[in-house]
């Protein structure tokens, strides 16, 4: 386990220093010089190779590799060329807003798809079931920004129960808070409930064709005892491996509903970025996310190998 | 002890089981035996409580007065795994991969009301009771770092757990490599309190059971004491399905049954094995009873 | 192909349909220009010509879907088109040769490009060249290969432990020929099940793009645009929401029930390999 454990580690360091190389490469592409852009057409060669100098842009491609990425682990994100800020504390500030909202959407999405997907799996054979499983399938069609504005239209608008958009750090007003997020939550978390479900009925459906099923119940379980206390770790294995996948795909979907809700979270700074041509930003936010999505997939690969002990 | 009388088992309008009526006395060691689909696991099942969704039971079977057809869930629950238990064919996939063995046999004996650190105790002693080694480290383990005689013998320790009065077996060996079997069925033969004793083998049911019923078609088409209906078979399939088994000396044609076992609900009228019984005339149209005491069959041809 | 016709492919071909019968009908007819710009019918009532209305530019809301189900296809068939292209060789080379180094080589730097979602390569390709349909296109095609590549590497690694590629490499057959003869065509089926389930996602994701002002450029009409333009005219013309809205489930949740409906139709040997999304 100790050793698997470091291995993945070493593969997941490797593939962050991977993705770092592949958006450095890719930015450094980029069309243009940043001095040149930051002084306008009118400046003269010197003012330019000055602030080359002071931005760094005049050494290797490699050096300056090393120095951004380098600086990361320590949370340098480098000093942006458009407003002379560091990127690092904005990054820093706006990452809480979106973690508490994937993880709430990811919560919002649990809550409904577990429970759900289990009672389709175990009534599959009657209505209900099957209703189930089809509105999970509309539910699918439905992206997170168009269910946001959905969401707003009838609570914000027909309802006026929860506000439109609109964020108030929770140390202003809790109440607030928690109100604003409500609708963000729901978002993101409806639509990926839907997915969830029909992953989480078929795991169950599978479990419940399993011998050891029917070897509980001839310890004298009934079927739902069974199902509870052996089906549905076993069918939590390949639900785990989609919750990966899912909280990547939130992680997008979030970048979407904070600009329908005006959420200042990661988001909505890196479109601000793209907008305002800060290259450095964008670079640091989409490393963050980017850095994210393969440090998910490495918990995902763990817990993984936590609840199954066929594969320790 | 146990007792079946007129049990049936449909599957909507399809009738899988007919009329089956057996019983086993304390101590006795009964083997059911016919082809696949003869219905001889469905029968099994049905004592258990334990049909597949949309399969169901009617007819009459009593455990020492205890009903086990037709009775609820609620009741079923209480007596499976107590009063009688079961072994199944598979033992690579029976036990949950999940969870270690010893937690696995201590959950019957919990679930039936037995203190937890006492049930845990006495897993390891099951574990030993049915001859695997270390049973403490065994306990331990996870089903798929044992062998599949392994995981069978759990499954036994499993069953044998609350002392049931009655063990059915189903194909419990089947999976199981040939020179292992035989420690199992000596195993078996040991330990089981009243065993009804599932398969297709005869020289198994020959070495592990006192009595036999065989079945065709969803009846019981000959039952009696091993050695009489083994040395001396009336029913023209139990004829057949013996011949087919004995071994022949060099050179002589493997007597076969012709035909094959018609798919569930395509079985004749009448007696059910007429259509692929040499001696068949029209009195095969009209169904035969079961008749005879202690060795009974049910067909209007009988040999010997 | 032997197969049954279910209800999820009867259901899914009709939605599809629609959508491509609109996006085809729209290169000869449209009730109105959807692009043009009225200030005289600037939010008109649905009726009157305008079957559904008119948004705050007072362009036609149904002449604009039509064009938008062009915009959504085209991306969509680029963008699967580039997954396909690029994902079926590599999945069925690192099944192929599932101990190479090549193959590992592939698979890891599938990991990698599947940490990178659409969205933010779009933003990437976009805060570089500035975006517009050609890159979402490709952001989207790229971000999907890996999808293709694993489930053509797990479809080809079932096809070479078939009896039918082991005779024909012990009678000495090139990988390239065992390639084209036996692996492609038995795999096809599922990749067309990825196929349709791609689409879905492809449709969702340049959505989602447009709504940020990362797709397709005004004035060409776009499913999610309409959307983004709709959004601050919520409390007044839900409907501007409404229909674009429609619009988009109604593409998405056929292509996933045409992917679904071709599972269970499409030969059964491979169906256990599930479509990524």
């Amino acid at each position: 386990m100790i050793l698997y454990l470091l291995k993945r580690l070493a593969v997941l360091a490797a593939s962050i220093a991977a993705a770092g190389v592949a958006v450095f490469a890719f930015m450094a592409l980029l069309p243009g010089d940043p001095a040149e852009v930051a002084l306008g057409v009118n400046a003269t060669p010197e003012a330019v190779a000055a602030l080359r100098t002071q931005f760094g842009t005049d050494r290797p491609a490699a050096a300056q590799f090393l120095d951004w990425f380098g600086g990361l682990a320590g949370g340098d994100f480098g000093v942006s060329y458009v407003t002379s800020s560091p990127v690092g504390p904005q990054i820093g500030d706006r990452l809480g807003v979106t973690a508490v909202l994937v993880l709430g959407g990811m919560a919002v999405a649990l809550l409904i798809a577990v429970p759900l997907g289990t009672f389709a799996a175990v009534h599959h054979r009657n209505p209900l079931g099957a209703a189930i499983s089809a509105a999970s399938q509309a539910g699918i069609a439905v992206p997170a920004f168009l269910a946001g504005i959905l969401l707003v239209y009838v609570f914000a608008v027909k309802a006026q129960a929860l506000p439109s958009g609109g964020y108030v750090p929770l140390a202003d007003d809790p109440a607030e808070w928690l109100r604003g997020l409500v609708l963000p939550w729901l978002s993101l978390g409806l639509v990926q409930g839907a997915v969830l479900t029909r992953y989480v009925r078929s795991a169950v459906l599978d479990v419940m064709r399993e011998d050891y099923l029917r070897t509980a119940r001839a310890k004298g379980r009934g079927a739902l005892g069974a199902l509870w206390r052996h089906g549905l770790r076993n069918a939590s294995v390949p639900v785990v491996t989609v919750l990966g996948l899912q909280l990547a795909t939130l992680l997008v979907g979030a970048v979407v509903v904070e600009r329908v809700f005006v959420i200042p979270g990661l988001g909505d700074l890196l479109l601000n970025g793209v907008a305002a041509r800060d290259l450095l930003l964008v670079q640091g936010v989409v490393m963050v996310l980017v850095a994210a999505v393969l440090l998910i997939n490495f918990v995902v690969d763990v817990t993984y190998h936590l609840l199954d002990p066929r594969l320790r | 002890m146990l007792s079946v009388d007129g049990l049936d088992v449909h599957a909507g309008p399809v009738r899988l089981v007919r009329d089956v009526s057996f019983g086993i006395g304390p101590g006795e060691r009964v083997g059911l035996i016919g082809e696949s689909g003869s219905g001889k696991s469905l029968t099994a099942l049905s004592l258990m409580g334990l049909l597949p969704e949309g399969v169901t039971a009617s007819g009459r079977a009593t455990l020492d007065g205890d009903d086990l057809v037709g009775v609820p869930e609620r009741r079923l629950k209480r007596l499976r795994g107590r009063e009688v238990s079961m072994v199944f064919q598979e033992p690579m996939t029976a036990l949950n991969p999940l969870m270690r063995v010893g937690a696995q046999v201590a959950e019957v004996m919990t679930l039936h009301g037995r203190p937890r650190a006492e049930a845990r105790e006495r897993a390891v002693h099951l574990l030993g009771r049915v001859r695997l080694p270390r049973p403490e480290q065994i306990a331990r383990a996870y089903p798929h770092q044992l062998s599949g005689g392994q995981r069978q013998r759990v499954m036994l320790a499993i069953a044998l757990a609350n002392e049931p009065r009655l063990l059915i077996c189903d194909e419990p060996t089947t999976a199981l490599d040939v020179t292992v079997q035989k420690q199992m069925l000596e195993l078996i033969a040991e330990v089981a309190p009243a065993l009804l004793f599932i398969t297709h083998d005869l020289a198994v049911v020959a070495s592990v059971c006192e009595r036999v019923v065989v079945m065709y078609g969803g009846r019981v088409v000959e039952s009696g004491p091993i050695r009489e209906v083994f040395t001396n078979p009336r029913h023209r399939y139990t004829e057949g399905l013996l011949a087919a088994s004995r071994l022949t000396p060099r050179g002589t044609r493997l007597p076969t049954i012709k035909g094959s076992v018609p798919a569930a609900g395509g079985f004749p009228d009448g007696c059910v094995f007429r259509n692929r019984c040499p001696h068949a005339t029209e009195a095969c149209e009209q169904e035969p009873a079961l008749t005879g005491d202690g060795h009974a069959f049910a067909c209007w041809h009988p040999a010997g | 192909m032997t197969g049954r016709m279910n209800a999820s492919l009867l259901t899914g071909g009709a939605l599809v349909g629609v959508v491509v019968l609109a996006a085809l009908a729209s290169f000869v007819w449209t009730p109105h220009d959807p692009t043009l710009v009225d200030a005289a019918r600037k939010l008109h009532e649905p009726g009157g010509g305008y079957l559904l209305g008119a948004d705050k530019f007072g362009r036609d809301t149904f002449s604009q879907l039509m064009v938008g189900a062009r915009t959504t296809l085209y991306v969509g068939v680029v963008a699967v088109g580039i997954a396909a292209l690029l994902g079926t060789p590599l999945g069925v080379i690192a099944g192929m040769t599932p101990r190479g180094w090549l193959s590992e080589l592939i698979m890891r730097v599938n990991d990698l490009v599947f940490a990178f979602p659409a969205l933010l390569l779009a933003v990437m390709l976009g805060a570089v060249y500035g975006a517009d349909t050609l890159t979402a296109m490709i952001a989207i095609g790229v971000s999907t290969v890996p999808a293709f590549a694993r489930v053509a590497r797990a479809a080809t690694l079932q096809v070479m432990v078939t009896d039918y590629v082991l005779a024909a490499r012990a009678a000495g057959r090139g990988p390239g020929a065992i390639a084209t003869r036996h692996v492609l065509p038995n795999i096809g089926s599922v990749l067309i099940v990825q196929a349709s389930v791609s689409f879905a996602i492809a449709i969702l994701a340049e959505a989602a793009l447009s709504f940020l002002g990362f797709g397709t450029r005004p004035p060409t009409p776009s499913w999610g645009r309409m959307l983004q333009e709709s959004q601050e005219l919520l409390f007044s013309t839900p409907r501007l929401a409404l229909w674009p809205g429609l619009a988009i489930a109604v593409a998405v949740l056929g292509f996933n029930l045409l992917g679904d409906g071709l599972r269970d139709f499409l030969d059964p040997k491979l169906r256990r390999i599930r479509a990524e999304r």
